[in-house]
């Protein structure tokens, strides 16, 4: 019943779409506030989060894998690392409103607005999300759609049923004195690791 | 629903007194234009974004109701309960229905417009149930017992020590006034409440009928958690917020986060389709469950408003609120004195729908007509053509007041009666008059001429001085009529003179017909279609014996009343045709003088001039559309043009408004004289009567070194020079 995550890249918009766009992807990301970590191989990828981890002082983690993540190592990393990794459903549950770090997978970016795109039906996808003060998504750096109505013709297309959204950035509020003020009730830390390199050769 | 009386001016001079309230607001309104102005640096053109919105939005309400069924079944194939409230008690009872089946204690809320306008809140703790707002600006008006005053920023009224000392009460302990640490405080106490809530209630910012997804544009991540973390997942939300396709959902996205809080997108943009899992614990182990979910579609008079041939604009709204961002009254008083929940004048509007006329009554004449609010709305929606619609129904619903109605069916109706008078206050302003102003008024009058001069009934208006300006034109190219207007005739009679000079030097016959009266407007602003229908056929009759080739007023307001006859007497077998015959006539004096200067070579820039500022009337640019034209011609007559700052922002004088609610208009006015200064002009142009009258009285108090003259004004001293040279 499920099949977004199945079916969208069939819909990808090859022709429009590509690393071309990344640069302006990312320039929209920072301005965002996201933190943007553009890497050439899965290593690089590994090791990016790794820094990330290290300077925010990180010991407790709940991850969901995504196919970028599983290719580059990275749980394997963060345990061997001696941080504390959940990836079950409950484990999260449990420790997601404790963690230091919450890692996920999304599926594209958007260059108009710097927003990265991720289905989020599984519970452990939204919880790893929002919770922690500090979240991460890796991206592939090739999935970068021009704009708004691009990534909805890929939605429209896929979007039967589930929950979907846009990231952009870190939670943030202006509500008082106007005063942008980041990390109100999700994360306050947002930073994208987008790799060149694909797993297992493919785009994903 | 028996509306409470409200103390309006008390209310407005309480929030003119408010510091912060002012501050906030002021800062807010500065910066706006150009922070929005910069997000849609990237967007394409936003006119074509905006027509989009208008028109996906016109095709859905023309079909809400097959809309909505479609939004149902996809909904309920999906597994997602819908009901359709008629209003806000059967609501109110589903949901606490709901809530006592499942046995939901506590609920955490993100923003919903919707159950503010039901209050759902105080509904549901009566019954004892724990119900928290978790959007902050909404957390902390909750916390403060207050009501938002706009609809994105709730608490924009609220300082940080404001906010600091509610957060003190509530966690009773003292919290600073640091807004870092009081963003925090708010995140660990109503991160307790996510996790412990057993019903998730939101709104939505569209629903999409193909696949019943409830979408969900916020920024502070609490929209996520409320549909993340509770078991029940309800959304309550507004008819108007259903959209046909997931596509149309891009269309809004484009410009929802852009004019709300000038965002390329906001944070968190979601949506969700069907119920999804949440993790509960079970004897202490966390399982996986399927959610129940909710959408209540609430009618509350929106299916009303949709079958409404003029008020189904309102579904072009999007809730962005940019309305009020732009308007001179709400950024000066804020968003309580406009009732209930919604603010500004699309409040104004929603609130004749969802509350009533009685409480539209109250507030509906905050809204001055100057027409900013749909130079940005998203769906275009014609927020004061709405207003003045509602005004119409008003008074034929309920009529006018007596004195009221007496003055204008007796006196401005009657022309002659009404001419009398004026002459009559020529002679009676005289003990308070200096030269052709007046600056001191006795007793509670006062009030009118404190901050602002008032000009004087000329003593001879210009309908007495036709003979001596009127030259005979041998060969004229063309024969017009010129329409004065109570103000140019009675109190800005050497501009009448000028408009004489300047059309006659393009051998222009200029005639005066006599019979002409008021255009109508201060009738038509009240509501009193019927008066101003008998002046219109008064002025139609006199204007049509001219038999002029053009009709030709130099007073936007007027010229557009003038053109309005043919839409007003449209139903009227006799009149309807010569109002529309009237109207293609009719001309403002700019832009047919623009037009003839081009003709004959003169419509170009020349040096040397006097500095000129020039301001924009608000129904000269934005109803007549009419802005380079005045330019080109101060230009023409030798001038420096000097912009200022919102040259297109009004100057609060607006008809009654500017002497009704003088405490409003006098810093409105005051903003626009300072732009005046900030520029070093020596004059002040400007080609609206109104306005004229507006802008001088404040010069005169403030700036008596820079003078206000009509554009007719300058080009006519520029004839004069020539003549003399």
């Amino acid at each position: 019943m499920h099949t977004f995550t199945e079916t969208w890249q069939r819909s990808f918009p090859t022709a429009t779409s590509g690393s071309h766009l990344f640069a302006e992807f990312e320039e929209r990301a920072r301005a965002a506030a996201a933190e943007v970590f553009r890497c050439a191989t899965l290593t690089e990828a590994r090791e990016a989060l790794l820094r990330l981890v290290e300077g925010a002082g990180v010991t407790k983690a709940v991850v969901v894998e995504s196919p970028l993540q599983l290719a580059a190592g990275v749980t394997e990393a963060l345990r061997a690392r001696g941080v504390e990794v959940y990836t079950a459903p409950a484990e999260i549950a449990e420790h997601a409103p404790t963690a230091d770090i919450g890692i996920s997978g999304v599926e594209f970016g958007v260059a108009e607005t710097g927003s990265v795109f991720q289905e989020g039906y599984a519970i452990a996808t939204r919880l790893v999300t929002i919770l922690p003060p500090l979240h991460v998504v890796f991206l592939p750096s090739a999935n970068i759609v021009p704009d708004v109505p691009q990534a909805f013709e890929i939605i429209a297309k896929n979007f039967d049923r589930g929950y979907l959204g846009f990231i952009t950035g870190p939670s943030r509020t202006g509500d008082i004195e106007r005063v942008l003020t980041i990390g109100v009730h999700g994360p306050g830390r947002f930073a994208i690791i987008a790799c060149d390199e694909a797993p297992q050769g493919g785009t994903r | 629903m028996k509306a409470e009386k409200r103390k309006l001016r008390k209310e407005i001079s309480e929030k003119l007194k408010d510091k912060t309230l002012r501050g906030a607001l002021g800062r807010f309104a500065e910066v706006y234009p150009e922070a929005r102005a910069a997000a849609y640096a990237n967007a394409g053109d936003v006119e074509t974004l905006r027509e989009a919105v208008k028109q996906m939005k016109i095709a859905t309400v023309g079909q809400i109701e097959a809309v909505a069924d479609r939004f149902e079944a996809a909904a309920t194939k999906r597994g997602v309960q819908v009901f359709r409230a008629e209003d806000g008690e059967s609501a109110k009872a589903y949901l606490l229905k709901l809530c006592k089946e499942t046995g939901v204690e506590r609920i955490v809320k993100s923003k919903s417009m919707a159950s503010e306008e039901i209050h759902l809140n105080p509904y549901l703790e009566a019954a004892g149930i724990t119900v928290t707002e978790t959007d902050l600006g909404e957390w902390i008006v909750a916390l403060a017992h207050e009501r938002p005053s706009h609809m994105v920023i709730p608490a924009i009224h609220m300082n940080r020590h404001q906010v600091a000392e509610h957060f003190s009460k509530e966690l009773k302990k003292e919290i600073p006034p640091d807004i870092a640490v009081m963003v925090q405080v708010a995140r660990k106490e109503l991160r307790e409440k996510f996790l412990q809530a057993d019903m998730g209630i939101s709104g939505a910012n569209f629903l999409i009928a193909e696949n019943g997804a409830v979408g969900l544009v916020t920024n502070e991540g609490n929209a996520r958690m409320v549909t993340t973390l509770p078991r029940i997942q309800v959304a309550i939300v507004g008819y108007e917020k259903l959209i046909p396709t997931i596509k149309d959902a891009a269309t809004i996205l484009k410009v929802l986060p852009r004019n709300a809080t000038c965002q390329l997108m906001t944070s968190y943009t979601t949506m969700v389709s069907g119920p999804t899992p949440a993790m509960v614990k079970r004897d202490g182990k966390w399982v996986e469950e399927q959610k129940e979910m909710h959408v209540i579609l609430l009618d509350n008079g929106r299916l009303r408003a949709a079958k409404d041939e003029r008020f189904r604009e309102i579904f072009q709204c999007v809730r962005c609120a940019s309305c009020l961002n732009v308007c001179p009254v709400y950024t000066l008083i804020g968003g309580h004195v406009y009732g209930h929940i919604y603010a500004g004048g699309i409040g104004a509007i929603l609130t004749a729908f969802l509350h009533g006329m009685e409480e539209f009554a109250q507030f509906h004449e905050l809204c001055i007509g100057c027409r900013r609010c749909t130079t940005i709305c998203p769906g275009k929606i014609d927020i004061p053509g709405l207003i003045e619609e509602l005004r119409v129904r008003k008074v034929k619903d309920k009529g006018l007041p007596f004195l009221l109605k007496q003055t204008f069916e007796n006196v401005i109706a009657n022309r002659k009666l009404f001419h009398s008078l004026l002459r009559l206050a020529a002679r009676g302003q005289k003990p308070f008059q200096e030269g052709k102003l007046i600056r001191h008024l006795p007793l509670f009058f006062a009030g009118l001429a404190k901050d602002r001069s008032l000009p004087a009934i000329a003593e001879e208006p210009l309908r007495d001085r036709v003979a001596k300006v009127k030259r005979k034109i041998a060969n004229p190219d063309k024969r017009v009529a010129f329409f004065g207007g109570c103000t140019m005739d009675f109190v800005f009679p050497e501009t009448g003179e000028s408009v004489f000079k300047v059309l006659q030097d393009l051998n222009i016959e200029v005639l005066y017909p006599e019979g002409q009266s008021c255009c109508g407007k201060p009738v038509l602003a009240m509501g009193d279609e019927e008066t101003m229908k008998r002046i219109a056929r008064e002025n139609i009759k006199a204007l049509e014996e001219a038999n002029p080739d053009a009709i030709v007023s130099a007073c936007p307001t007027c010229t557009e009343s003038l053109q309005h006859y043919r839409e007003l007497l449209k139903d009227d077998p006799e009149w309807g045709p010569k109002a529309a015959a009237m109207a293609k006539k009719v001309r403002e004096f700019c832009s047919l003088v623009a037009e003839e200067y081009e003709k004959h070579g003169r419509l170009k820039k020349k040096a040397g001039g006097l500095r000129v500022t020039y301001h924009d009337s608000c129904h000269m640019k934005r109803v007549l559309g009419i802005d380079k034209e005045p330019r080109q011609l101060l230009e023409a007559a030798g001038c420096e043009l000097v912009e200022m700052k919102d040259a297109d922002k009004c100057c609060g004088m607006s008809g009654i408004f500017g002497v009704k609610y003088a405490e409003l208009s006098m810093p409105i006015l005051s903003q626009k004289i300072a732009n005046i200064e900030e520029t070093g002009a020596e004059i002040a142009a400007c080609a609206c009567s109104g306005c004229m009258v507006q802008i001088q009285g404040g010069l005169d108090k403030k700036l008596p070194g820079v003078k206000m003259k009509h554009v007719a004004d300058i080009l006519a001293e520029k004839i004069g020079e020539k003549k003399i040279a």
